[in-house]
């Protein structure tokens, strides 16, 4: 970078005092304004593969919009005002990947909201998460040394045309203790990522117990069981 | 400067607060020639609303017993239950010895238990606490200097239980109770010089020394 020179005593013009007093100030200021902004937490995790049998289905999954890009501020403030804000839409999308990829058969992603003027691929059902509410807890509000955060998902699962095969709510919930030379974010982050692995349990261990799904899914699992292929195979 | 180290070291080793601990142990069926080629898994409780055992207890367990014995394979809790994932989350978790062998009948679960080769499951369920703290401090900070005036004191209390599974065998095959107090201080005269019970540090010791006399042929 080049300095302009100017003035009768050919001080360089970012050298002069007065300038780098301005600087500094300007400087001072813009932390303060920065200490002054909400603490945002983008939460990041690994989540591993199910260790299941995958059922027998060709499952179609579409993330909406508001579900990628999920994050939670203080329902009371405006996000700006806000103390804290968790983005967890990436790592929302992340963990129900590698979930669901791990629970079905052939996992498939929609070009679009599935509905009959859509154009999508041929899947047996799509699966639609929402994420209704989030909420979190933190030791300065709460006085409990436990970092917590609690989620109301809601599911539908439905057909390629739209149609609603089922409608459920499930919660989940992640804490972490207070832990020496953790930081608040680190604490969130961590809670949020053990909420999300507790997400990831509680759906593969209550998905086929619903009695929608279960309706949906027995034709599905007759057929495609080795019984079923030898009944086909006798009847041949 | 090695004149002084050891006066240091001195020093630091006063600054710990006084501890008690108490151990109680219960085993119906200890190895007889320690675990040998099987591994073990030590696994944190954390189902309770209102505490957890803390992860860094249940990798100072493991610590204390590969450090005595290297022959004895501790697998870390992590590396465990990312490799059953979903099987023992807080929410899925079993909690009783028999809930093995449910999770057995999953073939793709019993061939991970195979490959990993766990004879023995150890719950940990507890945690350490800090209560009655009492005292007053105050700081101050002005132009060029800055300083504490005051005294604090804090109880910390610790409290687990370790059930051991044989899972061979799908039962509970032991139990080990520790309890361990201990009073510390922090008297400020300028600088707060903080005098801590390493609590939660002997409650690992005395519990990793009973698992050990249990998993080690040698002890």
């Amino acid at each position: 970078m080049r300095s302009t020179t100017s003035g009768p005593d050919n001080v360089s013009r970012f050298n002069r005092p007065g300038r780098v007093s301005r600087l500094a100030l300007a400087a001072l200021l813009a932390l303060a304004l920065c200490a002054c902004g909400p603490t945002t937490v983008n939460v990041q995790g690994r989540f591993p593969r199910p260790l299941m049998d995958p059922l027998p289905l060709k499952i179609g999954v579409w993330y909406p919009q508001e579900f990628r890009t999920h994050e939670f501020h203080d329902e009371t403030t405006s996000r700006e005002q806000s103390a804290w804000i968790v983005e967890t839409g990436p790592a929302q999308v992340e963990m129900w990947d590698t979930v669901l990829a791990g629970m079905f058969r052939d996992l498939v992603y929609m070009d679009g909201p599935p509905g009959p003027q859509q154009m999508n691929p041929v899947v047996n059902a799509v699966l639609i998460p929402h994420v209704d509410e989030l909420q979190y807890a933190i030791p300065t509000q709460t006085k409990v040394k436990v970092y917590e955060i609690w989620m109301r998902y809601r599911f539908e699962l439905v057909t390629t045309g739209g149609e609603l095969i089922a409608e459920w709510t499930m919660p989940a919930y992640g804490k972490t203790p207070t832990a020496f030379l953790q930081s608040d974010q680190a604490a969130v982050n961590l809670a949020a990522v053990v909420a999300l692995r507790d997400a990831g349990a509680n759906f593969i261990t209550s998905f086929a117990q619903l009695p929608a799904v279960r309706a949906f899914l027995e034709p599905a699992v007759v057929m495609s069981s080795p019984a079923a292929s030898a009944d086909k195979e006798d009847r041949s | 400067m090695s004149a002084r180290l050891p006066l240091v070291i001195a020093a630091l080793a006063l600054l710990q607060g006084c501890v008690t601990a108490r151990v109680d142990e219960l085993v119906y069926n200890e190895p007889e020639a320690g675990v040998g080629n099987a591994s073990v898994v030590i696994l944190g409780r954390r189902h309770a609303a209102d505490y957890e055992t803390e992860p860094d207890f249940i990798e100072c367990l493991g610590d204390y017993i590969t450090d005595r014995d290297p022959g004895v394979r501790v697998i870390g809790e992590l590396d465990f239950i990312n490799a059953l994932y979903p099987w023992f989350e807080p929410r899925t978790a079993p909690l009783h010895p028999q809930d093995i062998d449910r999770l057995l009948q999953q073939q793709v679960v019993a061939q991970r238990m195979r490959e990993l080769n766990t004879g023995y499951m150890i719950w940990i369920d507890g945690n350490t606490v800090s209560s009655d703290a009492g005292g007053s401090m105050a700081c101050a900070v002005g132009p060029g200097i800055g300083g504490c005036f005051g005294f604090g004191t804090w109880s910390n209390d610790a409290e687990y239980e370790a059930t051991i599974w044989d899972l061979t065998g799908q039962s509970e095959v032991g139990r080990v109770n520790t309890t361990a107090t201990g009073q510390s201080y922090m008297p400020a005269v300028i600088v707060p010089i903080p005098i801590i019970a390493p609590v939660q540090g002997t409650a690992c010791d005395s519990l990793g020394a009973q698992l050990l006399q249990f998993l080690s042929g040698n002890y």
